[in-house]
């Protein structure tokens, strides 16, 4: 089935089809999709995927039974299930959390740093069947710890969430995806820091070999601001990470770090795209990636440095591992500077690990093997140690133990 | 000067006007456009033989299906074929400047300041001058020396005359005419370029340049170049000068293909420096360059140094397919932008063969209002065990203005290659600018020392007495936009 009769036929289900705006924009979306035809030639996004699963999909979407629990366990935590894409509202003078709206939709769809070729993120705005909203009220500090759960096989989730850090305000945020189950999901989370706020974003992937996850953020950081976002991705079945910063007042930050463990006939598309767009602000992208049996990747990164955006830093840094012949890298680090006064920089390596670094451990008594997986786990220990979360660190610990046995 | 040279001087300049040159170039005024009468014309025109015009036409009919590649990071007018002269026989005497008071004093001013010998200046300006001394004597002293070795080095004319089957096996073998719109277009339709052949075991004992061709007066807008280096042969070629050159026509589409068998070695040095248009970004070279090179044998090497200073639009990627085992490529480039040019330029670099080895070292510096791209692949494939890759690629941007960018495509198939990549963007540094200010140099010169400091590394890969020009080159570049 193609994708306009798809949305035709499934369009009581999909929120906002009465809205007119909205319809008006999905219909250029479609036109979009009719012109373009997934063309894998000339739009690399679309490298290494196996299409046939998202052009030709069948639509299905069950609104959730029970509703998803929110916890105010500790203070200033809060753990919240969130099924099916959906969660229930709730509020305190800390937080609220709400369905999204026609006008977070608009809101969205009036940004153009995502490119208009993202066709995930498109097909996202087209099928929009869920999603909520989170206000971190001025000057808390809140922790939040998510966990996503899909109930049926099957499943399509189009999901879009507003986080939205008011003034001073700081919240720590895990994000964990562990489906078990043949579903769809893609989720788009729009970030929006106010000044001098901060989000510490962790998200934990650890799915089935038939769940595809397809994750788009994009953050825009104000004054003073801080966007911190580490993802771990150990799943076995199909992982797109793609992450859009802008950087649109002075002296903000932005901090995106990831790592990806990837085996069999796993492929993860990875991509951190940051936008200065105001003087002295910084920015950091590290990617690193260990690739065994027939798993292929890629990672593109970008760099973009306005005219106005005198004294940034910008530095981007991307590794691979390959453990395996059959395995493939592809990576992309892009800088595109329009100003002078920056310090910028991309490093970028693929390779085996070191021959004599294996070597001078096996002088040591060490089984080929065991010297493997000590290289690998020090390969990643510099991000790992960064971790300030105790309960995170040892969950990341233990999904990589599991990854090492399975290195032969 | 010899007897033995005046003697060629005067035949060589009666040669001119016994065949009445000038009057047979008006009467054949060529016409705009392109289709396949303008091949046919052109082929006619060079005397080749039915094979190569066929070869021509199936390009063309390939170029008709085409679109120009549009992920380059340029922008500029869309080019209208129809409206340009394929085929540019030499100007006649009365359109040339007499002498070089007629020429544009800025002109004089730069030559002057390369330190480029008088004749020489009245050559690359176009003026009208019956023979050239210094080329000339050289040219003939040279060719003599290089068909004892049994080299052939001759325009890509004359090679299809005379080297028929070299050419239909190797024109092509490189970059099929199919491959992009740029490299169609001049299959169809290039007028002049060189062909080189380096025997079995031949050391080319000088370097050649297209400068010491005799027929060389018009590179024509379509080059295409042949290089083949045979079992262990070496040779050193070097294209362009340093000079400044003025050109009428706006498009050119030059196509060079080298090919290095077992054991061959092969370095192949550019300074280009084509009319960039002037302060106001109007005019100016639009220079699209298809250059690759294919080790085809084992243990075979070929290198590229380009210093690219000129043309309004900068379009080349000079690559290594390194398919025979053991095979070596290597990429140095300066790119210097400025005023309102825009250059788009890398390399690729193929890993195929096992234990095959590239290094990229490419400097860009980007002043006044342009912008400068650095664009480069690194692909290992599959079978290419034990290959190495090594990337720097450094940019400088002066004013605020400007722009660099790095968009570099990195590919790893194989888990026992190593591919390291690395690339900075800074401005000039202020603790060295200080320094070299406090030692008494102007802020000019001290901003082109360092920059001279930052392009070393490519510039001392050119061979010796294009290096020296190119470095004076590199600071004249830099000229009225800094400070």
């Amino acid at each position: 089935m193609n994708i306009q009769d798809n949305y035709q036929k499934n369009k009581k289900n999909i929120f906002f089809s009465e809205n007119k705006d909205i319809q008006t924009h999905r219909e250029k979306l479609i036109n979009i999709f009719q012109n373009d035809r997934f063309d894998k030639k000339n739009n690399e996004s679309l490298k290494n995927i196996n299409l046939k699963n998202f052009i030709d999909f069948k639509y299905k979407y069950l609104i959730p039974e029970e509703t998803s629990v929110i916890n105010n366990n500790q203070e200033n935590s809060y753990s919240i299930v969130c099924v099916n894409g959906q969660c229930s509202s709730f509020k305190d003078d800390k937080i609220e959390i709400t369905k999204i709206l026609d006008e977070d939709y608009n809101d969205f769809s009036k940004n153009d740093t995502i490119e208009n070729n993202d066709h995930f993120v498109n097909l996202n705005s087209l099928f929009l069947n869920s999603g909520f909203k989170i206000v971190i009220k001025k000057n808390n500090k809140i922790k939040i710890k998510i966990s996503n759960i899909i109930t049926d096989d099957g499943l399509t989730i189009f999901q879009k969430n507003n986080y939205i850090c008011e003034e001073g305000s700081s919240l720590n945020l895990i994000e964990e995806y562990e489906n078990k189950n043949n579903s769809t999901s893609n989720i788009l989370n729009v970030i929006k820091l106010e000044k001098n706020s901060q989000l510490n974003h962790f998200l934990i992937q650890d799915n089935s070999p038939n769940h595809n996850l397809i994750i788009t953020s994009h953050s825009s950081c104000k004054k003073d601001s801080t966007y911190t976002q580490k993802v771990y991705n150990f799943s076995e079945g199909y992982v797109r990470n793609f992450h859009y910063s802008e950087l649109i007042e002075t002296n903000s930050e932005v901090d995106l770090q990831g790592i990806f463990f990837l085996k069999d006939n796993n492929t993860s598309n990875n991509k951190t795209f940051v936008k200065h767009l105001a003087e002295d602000c910084k920015s950091n992208q590290v990617y690193k990636g260990i690739l065994n049996d027939r798993s292929r990747a890629t990672y593109f990164s970008n760099t973009h440095v306005d005219q106005v955006a005198q004294k940034t830093e910008g530095y981007q840094l991307s590794k691979g591992i390959l453990l395996s012949d059959n395995a493939s890298y592809f990576s992309k680090p892009e800088l595109k500077i329009y100003a002078d006064d920056v310090k910028c920089s991309h490093g970028s390596t693929i390779g085996p690990i070191d021959e004599n670094a294996i070597f001078y451990l096996r002088s040591r008594g060490m089984s080929k093997i065991a010297a493997t997986k000590i290289l690998i786990s020090s390969f990643i220990n510099e991000e790992l140690s960064s971790i300030d979360n105790e309960q995170m660190s040892e969950i990341i610990q233990k999904k990589l133990v599991r990854y090492l046995s399975k290195v032969k | 000067m010899n007897s033995e040279t005046l003697n060629t001087l005067d035949t060589y300049s009666k040669n001119k006007y016994k065949y009445g040159f000038v009057t047979e170039i008006d009467d054949e005024k060529p016409k705009k456009g392109l289709n396949e009468d303008t091949i046919k014309f052109i082929s006619q025109k060079k005397n080749e033989p039915e094979w190569m015009l066929d070869w021509r036409l199936k390009a063309y009919s390939k170029w008709k299906k085409m679109k120009e590649p549009k992920w380059s990071n340029l922008s500029f007018p869309e080019i209208d074929y129809q409206d340009i002269y394929y085929y540019s026989a030499p100007k006649g005497f009365d359109k040339k400047p007499k002498d070089l008071s007629e020429v544009d004093p800025k002109l004089i001013e730069t030559y002057n300041k390369l330190g480029i010998p008088l004749e020489e200046q009245k050559v690359l300006a176009g003026v009208a001058v019956d023979v050239v001394f210094d080329s000339v004597s050289v040219a003939t002293t040279y060719k003599g020396e290089l068909e004892k070795l049994g080299i052939i080095f001759c325009s890509i004319g004359e090679a299809i005359q005379k080297h028929p089957d070299l050419i239909k096996k190797y024109l092509g073998s490189v970059i099929p005419p199919g491959d992009h719109s740029f490299s169609a277009l001049n299959s169809a339709v290039f007028t002049d370029g060189s062909f080189v052949y380096i025997p079995e075991g031949v050391k080319c004992p000088m370097e050649l340049s297209t400068y010491f061709r005799i027929n060389a007066e018009n590179t024509g807008q379509f080059e295409r170049t042949l290089i083949i280096a045979d079992k262990g042969s070496y040779v050193s070629y070097l294209e362009g000068c340093t000079a400044p050159k003025r050109d009428d026509n706006q498009l050119h589409a030059a196509n060079v293909e080298l090919i290095a068998l077992e054991d061959a070695e092969i370095k192949y040095s550019t300074v280009q420096n084509w009319y960039p248009g002037n302060e106001d970004g109007k005019g100016g070279i639009y220079n699209f360059v298809t250059k690759r090179g294919l080790c085809a044998g084992k243990n075979s090497k070929i290198s590229w140094t380009q210093v690219e200073t000129g043309s309004a639009i900068t379009w080349k990627y000079p690559s290594c397919i390194l398919k025979g085992d053991n095979s070596i490529g290597e990429f140095y480039s300066v790119a210097i932008t400025n005023n309102f040019q825009q250059a788009d330029t890398g390399t690729k670099m193929t890993h195929i063969g096992k234990n095959t080895k590239s290094k990229i070292i490419s400097k860009g510096i980007s002043l006044g209002k342009s912008q400068n791209t650095y664009r480069g692949e690194v692909s290992f494939l599959r079978k290419a065990d034990k290959a190495r890759n090594y990337t720097q690629c450094d940019s400088l941007l002066v004013g605020n203005q400007c722009g660099a960018h790095t968009v570099p495509y990195i590919d790893s198939k194989n888990n026992t290659a190593v591919i390291e990549h690395e690339a900075s963007t800074s401005k000039i540094n202020e603790d060295q600018l200080y320094y070299c200010r406090q030692r008494g140099l102007s802020h000019e010169e001290a901003v082109s020392l360092i920059v001279n400091g930052f392009c070393k590394q490519v510039l001392q890969e050119l061979p010796m007495e294009f290096a020296v020009e190119a470095q004076k080159l590199v600071s004249i570049s830099l000229e009225g936009s800094v400070g």
